[in-house]
């Protein structure tokens, strides 16, 4: 029998599985580029989600110190993601500057159509 | 005090001179190439120094801000990162030579300090990743190396490269995904990030959690295999490769795709207990997927008409070379492959800078166009030829001794198939690179009627890669006495 309690025990973490795969499914399947970088974000921020989720303890309060009989919350995965945050923005910005400029030369923001104009004017060369 | 903090120095100064170009480039834009080669000349010098270091005192261990692991960061720089930097600084050095004769033509003049500060940033994060010893670093410096070489993919900004640099960024950005999570398993299982700790921690962890450690282990080998571009992960290459200007494409697939590598060999060699190795289907996957990369590498570049997609894909081939050494898993197999590293960024690189200045010179791109350039630029195709014949792996240039260690390495591990493969292979890089060797210099008249002369540092660069492919042909005891102290110890020899 599937260990129901044992899932609801562990949901951030399925949660940010399901998360993943949505991002990814999206950025393969799609040929639109914008909705290929949005499923690139939804990917990256099931990633910080699964590894915030890591440091989460029940009940945990913020890392003070000096205060006597609190459990706290790992500080850690939190701090590494927020690098991970940065690096995700910074790469969002230069694809989406990237794809400005393919828009500028095709008009479109299909990679589809932008492969078919493509093969289009190898053929006239 | 220099020396004691060298491993913090190797990044610190390629960072530095890029903050100089940025800033000085925007009044003085002589001077922005003249600080890159100084940055990577003083990289040389002090890779070079720890390189003697490491040799003569073993591995240097450097914490930086005085914070101890598993707190602090912590880079440690064994005789294989050593190995790699000195590639690193010295075939960058050479690159930035190369390019102070001729970038002006393939990158608008107005942004060229722009250029040379991706370029330091790139190297800066080649060498953090290879002489980093904590996993969460890594991520960051290879977010680093991916954004910089996608922009110096697009730096050009036609719409070839636009879309290449489209196409790698997004499929890069999946690699570190597919990475960052990996580390967020192991950290969960394992509770440290620095590479040591994790080792130490490992086999605890496997036997609680082993369903954790191996999702990380696959996602590891998927996150940096597609960033190394082994098959069937490669579609991004050889637009990316092919499109970019010439010093980019000589750095990326001399330099960049190897850096993932020398991360894939700490991981699975350090990190892993050699005793799970054969636990996970890795050496499985990992041979399949070289040896079809090596045969559909070969097979895509011989259909290739333009001369730098073509070497695009030959790289594609040639990083299976690599994984198909430490997919066999043997000493000599892990040699031939570290070999490879060295050999095919002193080939690729050449080969790339040698097609690119062709390019410049004669216009012409197509393989078939080449007739008799040979007669009139000889050092380039000199150049292009010898890394085309040590590509093939003809004695006694420095391919042949790779490749040799590689077979030798398959024997070993008593797979005499990938012995074949590597023969067959050979002949296969021979059908598509010797056809344009003979062209170039056997061909009719190519019809050039006065050879422009080349410039000092684009000559200056040719002339020592195509020493250097002959000298490590000779002297292929060199690197391979460095390294074998090291090897063996990872296999616990």
């Amino acid at each position: 029998m599937f260990d129901f309690v044992k899932l609801w025990d562990n949901s951030f973490y399925a949660m940010a599985i399901i998360l993943f795969l949505i991002g990814f499914w999206v950025m393969l399947t799609h040929s639109n580029l914008i909705k290929k970088v949005i499923g690139m974000n939804i990917m990256e921020t099931a990633i910080f989600l699964f590894f915030v989720a890591i440091g989460y303890v029940n009940q945990g309060s913020a890392p003070i110190l000096g205060r006597e009989g609190v459990t706290f919350v790992n500080p850690l995965p939190s701090a590494l993601i927020l690098t991970g945050i940065v690096v995700s923005v910074s790469i969002t910005a230069f694809a989406l500057a990237l794809i400005i400029k393919l828009h500028s030369y095709y008009g479109t923001v299909d990679a589809d159509e932008i492969a078919q104009l493509r093969r289009i004017s190898d053929d006239s060369e | 005090m220099i020396v004691n903090n060298l491993p913090a120095l190797i990044v610190v100064v390629p960072l530095f001179g890029t903050y100089l170009t940025l800033m000085l480039g925007v009044k003085h834009r002589k001077s922005s190439s003249k600080i890159a080669l100084v940055s990577t000349g003083l990289l040389v010098v002090f890779t070079g120094f720890l390189a003697a270091m490491v040799a003569k005192n073993g591995e240097v261990f450097y914490h930086f801000g005085g914070w101890n692991p598993p707190w602090g960061i912590e880079f440690v720089i064994d005789r294989i990162s050593a190995f790699f930097l000195l590639i690193v600084s010295s075939i960058g050095f050479l690159i930035v030579v190369f390019g102070s004769g001729t970038l002006e033509s393939e990158v608008k003049p107005k942004i060229i300090h722009y250029y040379y500060a991706l370029f330091l940033v790139l190297i800066a994060s080649l060498i953090a990743i290879s002489a980093s010893n904590d996993i969460f670093n890594i991520y960051v410096f290879l977010e680093i190396s991916s954004v910089a070489a996608a922009a110096l993919v697009a730096v050009q900004g036609n719409k070839l490269s636009i879309e290449a640099s489209v196409k790698y960024l997004i499929l890069s950005t999946l690699g570190s995904g597919a990475f960052l999570f990996a580390i967020a398993n192991i950290y969960m299982v394992t509770g440290h990030l620095n590479l040591s700790f994790i080792a130490s921690k490992l086999p605890e962890a496997f036997s609680l959690y082993p369903l954790n450690v191996l999702a990380s282990l696959g996602l590891v080998l998927v996150g940096l295999t597609i960033k190394a571009a082994l098959y069937p992960l490669h579609v991004w290459l050889p637009d990316a490769h092919g499109s970019a200007p010439t010093t980019s494409s000589a750095i990326l697939s001399g330099l960049v795709v190897k850096v993932y590598i020398i991360v894939f060999i700490k991981i699975i060699f350090r990190v892993l207990p050699p005793e799970y190795l054969n636990k996970v289907p890795l050496e499985f996957s990992l041979l399949l997927m070289s040896t079809l990369g090596i045969f559909i590498g070969s097979i895509l570049a011989m259909r290739q008409k333009d001369i730098k997609k073509m070497l695009a894909y030959s790289t594609v081939a040639q990083v299976g070379y690599i994984f198909l050494g430490i997919g066999l898993l043997t000493y000599n197999g892990l040699i031939g492959s570290l070999l490879h590293i060295l050999n095919h960024a002193i080939m690729k690189s050449m080969l790339f800078l040698s097609a690119g200045i062709i390019i410049k010179l004669t216009g012409r791109r197509r393989v078939d166009s080449l007739n008799g350039i040979g007669r009139v630029y000889p050092l380039p195709m000199i150049a292009f030829s010898l890394g085309a014949l040590s590509m093939v792996g003809i004695p006694p240039l420095n391919g042949f001794v790779s490749k040799w260690y590689l077979g030798l390495g398959a024997l070993d591990g008593g797979q005499v198939f990938y012995v074949i493969v590597l023969l067959v292979s050979s002949f296969l890089n021979g059908l598509y690179y010797l056809p344009i060797v003979i062209r170039a210099f056997f061909g009719p008249d190519s019809g050039i009627q006065k050879p422009e002369s080349l410039s000092v540092g684009v000559s200056l660069s040719l002339i020592i890669l195509s020493v250097s492919t002959v000298f490590f042909g000779f002297f292929s005891s060199i690197p391979l006495e460095y390294l074998a102290p090291a090897v063996s110890a990872l296999f616990g020899l």
